[in-house]
């Protein structure tokens, strides 16, 4: 018991010493490097206090930096969260959204409103109702690849047969998403790229509303049902016996899962193997599931998500690189070490 | 004016149960008293843990009802249903990644609300119940890892700590040696002549059928056939026609229960 509170009161010592780190170097590096002096004086002005920084810099640090931060900070928490939450339902320790095809069916509803609604020459539409529109969208698309991969998957849930199922679902949606893209235009590269690749370029003020409030929304809702969730892992039978309603909260948790991954899309396209990784750790450190795992999930995977977007940004120098191109790279080296402990445990 | 017997603590009426058109349970009756340990026995596939499974909500009867103190289970709430009847399952899932601890722990689950979090009051009582099956030493290594029997040590640990009035076990001495076999058995025999549970068990081992049970319910394709005390029911004619094997029954020369001598090489 002492160990494990002495483990946990490190791992969040180390969290907390991450975040502010990852707040930092966040905010000052980029295309215009940010000395950290002046990130010092953004702090005093923005308290009340008047210091000498100019208004330039303060305007990318309130304007592009901090909305992109918190963007990048919430599409990690909530990954890592729906990654989890995946886990867990499914009983699936490789499961992921977007290797689930969650992420693909996402991005292709959002595109297929944003086709169908430029294609209607919806001009009289204002930015907030088309917002809403794409986060529908893609949210109809998440949901129809979550029930189209628990379909395919058949009863029993066996491991490989999901993940295959998700991997097509997920190819066959991408395959849908190039080609609407195409249609609306032949040089949609960019657009492509942000939708199966992810980006927090898109961050403004205006649209963080709905990330934030979805994220806490799901955090809350899986704290609650953390118990019930965890008791899933037991197998359908036991969990029944344990008084676990077990169809009811596989389908109400995929589709709150899907719900905060079709946002997520909606505002930073699609980005792998988070939510894959981050439970895994988190699993690691504390080696027991407390209230505190779900947190810790959403804490360092939004820490986690937010270097990712540093190195996105300072990598090459005048350039960015898209998200998933980074956490795929690690996201599947991981993958790899979890399959080949799987197999050596059988 | 009626007199009122107390009702059993669970009655089976008339059910069937069916899968892919197949009828695996028909017309089933039978009813347990409180305080009783309840045997069912039956060649493989003779649907005893289909019956099971109807009893503890995985199985829905296509027809008749399962009455627990009266109430039809089918209309309770699984989470109500959790907290009256507890099971050991045959055979184990993988409990993916679950510590000896975290698993005894899914027990409380039933008992707490959304949100509600294990006190220190609930992990003194997990401690106990571990102690009881001496898994103490155990309780951090991953369940996945554990040999049969543990598991199901585990799994009783677990069910004691649900508190519960009727435990359903599915071969519980399985995957057990003689010394554990007889352990969880006495362990569970124990609770029932204390009065605080009652228990239906499967069995293939017909003598520690008669040795633990009160009572003996024949299950043969889907359908009771006898039910009644050990010595009632386990008797030379009954083996050999619903088993299709020979055998010797007379009396265990310490108890007063039947003691079955198979012809191992003779008939």
């Amino acid at each position: 018991m002492a160990i494990i509170m002495a483990k946990q009161t490190l791992l969040y010592l180390l969290i907390s010493v991450l975040a502010i780190l990852s707040v930092i170097c966040s905010l000052s590096f980029g295309a215009i490097d940010i000395s950290f002096n002046t990130l010092i004086k953004w702090l005093l002005q923005s308290i009340g206090f008047s210091t000498d920084i100019e208004l330039i810099e303060a305007r990318i640090i309130e304007e592009l930096r901090l909305p992109r931060l918190i963007l990048a900070f919430l599409a990690g928490a909530g990954l890592s969260l729906a990654g989890a939450v995946l886990q867990m339902v499914t009983r699936n320790p490789l499961a992921d959204p977007y290797l689930f095809g969650i992420s693909s069916g996402a991005s292709f509803g959002a595109v297929l409103i944003i086709a169908l609604l430029s294609g209607y020459g919806a001009v009289w539409l204002d930015q907030d109702l088309m917002q809403l529109g794409i986060t529908g969208g893609a949210f109809i698309g998440s949901a129809l690849s979550v029930l189209l991969v628990l379909a395919f998957a058949g009863n029993g849930l066996q491991i490989e047969r999901m993940l295959l199922a998700g991997v097509a679902v997920s190819f066959m949606f991408a395959a849908a998403t190039s080609l609407v893209l195409y249609q609306i235009d032949a040089q949609a590269v960019s657009a492509l790229l942000f939708w199966t690749m992810g980006s927090f370029t898109r961050a403004n003020w205006d649209n963080l509303g709905m990330p934030v409030f979805i994220v806490l929304l799901c955090l809350t809702l899986f704290l609650g049902f953390s118990r019930q969730m965890r008791t899933a892992l037991a197998g359908d039978e036991n969990a029944r016996s344990l008084g676990v309603e077990i169809h009811r909260l596989r389908i109400s948790m995929l589709l709150l899962s899907s719900l905060m991954t079709a946002v997520l899309v909606a505002n930073s396209g699609g980005i792998g193997f988070v939510g894959l990784m981050i439970p895994h750790i988190i699993r690691r450190v504390l080696q027991r599931f407390s209230r505190f795992f779900f947190f810790s999930c959403a804490l360092f995977g939004g820490c986690f998500m937010v270097w990712i977007d540093v190195l996105a940004r300072t990598l090459m120098d005048d350039q960015e690189l898209p998200i998933g191109i980074i956490t795929a790279a690690i996201g599947s080296f991981f993958f790899l070490v979890v399959l080949r402990q799987r197999t050596r445990r059988i | 004016m009626t007199i009122e017997h107390q009702a059993p603590l669970l009655q089976v009426n008339n059910i069937s149960w069916s899968a892919e058109k197949r009828c695996i349970l028909q017309n089933i009756q039978f009813s347990i008293e409180q305080g009783k340990f309840v045997g069912l026995i039956g060649p493989n596939g003779a649907g005893k843990s289909s019956l099971m499974r109807c009893l503890y909500g995985v199985n829905r009867p296509g027809r008749g009802q399962i009455l627990f103190r009266g109430k039809d289970i089918w209309r309770c709430s699984a989470k109500e249903n959790a907290r009256k009847i507890a099971v050991i399952l045959q055979e184990q899932s993988e409990h993916l990644g679950l510590s000896v601890y975290e698993v005894v722990a899914l027990a409380l689950t039933p008992h707490k609300k959304l949100f509600e979090w294990d006190s220190a009051e609930d992990h003194q009582r997990i401690l106990e119940v571990l102690q009881e099956q001496d898994l103490l030493p155990f309780k951090d290594r991953l369940f996945a890892y554990l040999s049969g029997g543990e598991k199901q040590r585990v799994m009783l640990a677990r069910a004691m700590l649900q508190g519960p009035e009727l435990l359903i076990m599915d071969e519980p001495t399985n995957h057990l040696d003689v010394h554990y076999q007889l352990e969880v058995l006495q362990k569970v025999k124990r609770e029932v002549r204390a009065g605080r549970l009652t228990v239906l068990a499967s069995f293939h081992d017909l003598n520690l059928a008669a040795a633990f049970c009160d009572q003996i319910i024949v299950l043969q394709k889907g359908r009771i056939t006898v039910h009644g005390s050990p010595a009632e029911v386990l008797t030379e004619t009954m083996i050999s026609e619903v088993f299709q094997t020979c055998a010797w029954v007379d009396q265990h020369p310490l108890d007063k229960h039947p003691r079955i001598t198979y012809g191992y090489h003779h008939g």
